[in-house]
């Protein structure tokens, strides 16, 4: 009687566990949304799932960025997947490469910018009365909007630098179809995050950053 | 009815991986970066080779600026039949580095001669000039380290030995026999803020070589000389 009634609470349990997503089905979620990659780097490297229902855990290694790589930028394209069934907006916040010396690298040597904002799939929803908004300064490729300031060092339309605690860059009308709990390969959005980094006489060292994107509930916009 | 043990397993399994598919969908994802500067240092030519007090010869190969330093100079007549005081060539030198530097040299003199009159590396004066710091991009706030002592045609870097009568660089480093093997000739801070490498501007230095035409044994002489820079 005794281990029924252990039995009986475990199975309740993983019936709770199994069915709480879809009884808390979550609007919102953000994914991979396709195979990042990388030019120009001198021993750098991307990795990341091509899988569009995989998580969004990319690691980006530059690679040499001092003047011995000669090529003009080191380009790293991450697409990232979106979807939702309300209105959202998408945020990002950086920490790290917080070096103290003025010519190491800095959060600002970082181009990053959002490009190519398009559907993923059949399910994804167009919605005709509200846009999708990439917010100002991020709307631009950083490879192409680089400039070089009046103390010789390149600047960009936006970088890391641009970021103050969690920035919104993205936000828009709903953007899934359906109304599924589960990531499917063809029920959302799909944007470029492009970070560009040029090599210059950076001074020696090795740094490092993190970025956490966010999905979450957006400006309550008609779709 | 009992349950099989068995059976439960199954449902188990079956609900935990239909939990953790479940729970696939996120909010948040990761992107971590990185990146290396590894230490950079160069040099190219600062512009092109003056020659003054020759007769004859002439800059087969001139400098030009940021490009390599490979430079070919005839310095012409060095016997008594040239009345000018020194000869002297004056080669422009552009260093970059992103990091601390060290520019040494090495030289070697040889000489068809077989006597001790003929031209050596004690013969040949040496010295780097005044050292520049200027243009958009630069560290203008380093202070470098001469360790020669400067244009080696000035007085007090050398003069006639009363004993043997001969002309020589007496100052320190003031000629190649000081070069004999890679040394020391000039070091300092980082050069270059964080600018790319399309920036033209640098650290400019003049290299000076002289020699005091004299009664040497008659014969040709070819000096080779190699700098280095290094970022210790």
């Amino acid at each position: 009687m005794r281990l029924r009634l252990c039995t009986f609470s475990f199975l309740t349990l993983l019936i709770f566990l199994a069915a709480a997503p879809t009884t808390f089905a979550q609007a919102l979620d953000i994914s991979s949304g396709g195979q990042p990659t990388i030019t120009g780097a001198v021993n750098g490297s991307v990795t990341g799932t091509a899988n569009v229902t995989g998580d969004l855990a990319v690691t980006i290694n530059f690679g040499e960025v001092s003047p011995l790589n000669t090529n003009g930028v080191v380009k790293v394209i991450v697409p990232i997947a979106l979807r939702s069934n309300q209105p959202y907006q998408v945020s990002v916040s950086v920490s790290g490469m917080n070096n103290a010396n003025t010519q190491a690298l800095q959060t600002s040597d970082v181009g990053f910018g959002v490009q190519n904002l398009r559907l993923l799939g059949g399910a994804g929803q167009i919605c005709n009365q509200s846009t999708h908004l990439i917010r100002s300064p991020f709307d631009n490729d950083p490879a192409t909007a680089a400039t070089v300031g009046s103390n010789g060092r390149v600047s960009y339309a936006s970088s890391l630098g641009s970021l103050s605690g969690s920035t919104v860059i993205l936000s828009g009308p709903e953007l899934s179809k359906n109304n599924s709990s589960k990531r499917q390969q063809s029920d959302g959005w799909i944007f470029d995050a492009i970070f560009v980094l040029t090599p210059q006489f950076f001074a020696p060292g090795v740094s490092s950053a993190t970025l956490i994107f966010n999905i979450s509930a957006g400006p309550n916009v008609p779709c | 009815m009992p349950h099989s043990p068995n059976r439960l397993v199954l449902l188990a399994i079956s609900l935990l991986i239909s939990a953790a598919t479940c729970f696939a969908q996120s909010t948040t994802g990761t992107v971590t970066m990185s990146a290396t500067v590894s230490k950079f240092v160069e040099i190219n030519s600062g512009g092109a080779v003056t020659l003054t007090g020759n007769s004859g010869g002439g800059v087969t190969t001139d400098g030009v600026a940021n490009s390599p330093l490979a430079v070919s100079i005839n310095l012409g007549e060095l016997g008594p039949s040239n009345s000018n005081s020194f000869v002297s060539a004056l080669v422009p030198l552009r260093l970059r580095s992103n990091a601390a530097y060290v520019l040494s040299m090495s030289a070697t003199v040889t000489s068809s001669g077989t006597t001790s009159n003929r031209i050596s590396a004690a013969d040949v004066g040496f010295g780097l000039g005044t050292i520049s710091r200027t243009g958009t991009g630069v560290n203008t706030s380093g202070t470098d380290t001469n360790a020669t002592s400067g244009d080696p045609t000035l007085a007090a870097n050398g003069s006639v030995n009363g004993t043997s009568g001969r002309y020589e660089f007496t100052a320190v480093r003031s000629n190649l026999s000081a070069f004999s093997s890679a040394t020391t000739a000039l070091s300092g801070p980082f050069i270059m803020n964080a600018v790319p490498r399309s920036n033209v501007n640098g650290l400019t230095v003049p290299a000076f070589f002289a020699v005091k035409p004299q009664f040497f044994e008659n014969g040709t002489t070819t000096i080779s000389v190699t700098f280095t820079v290094t970022a210790p």
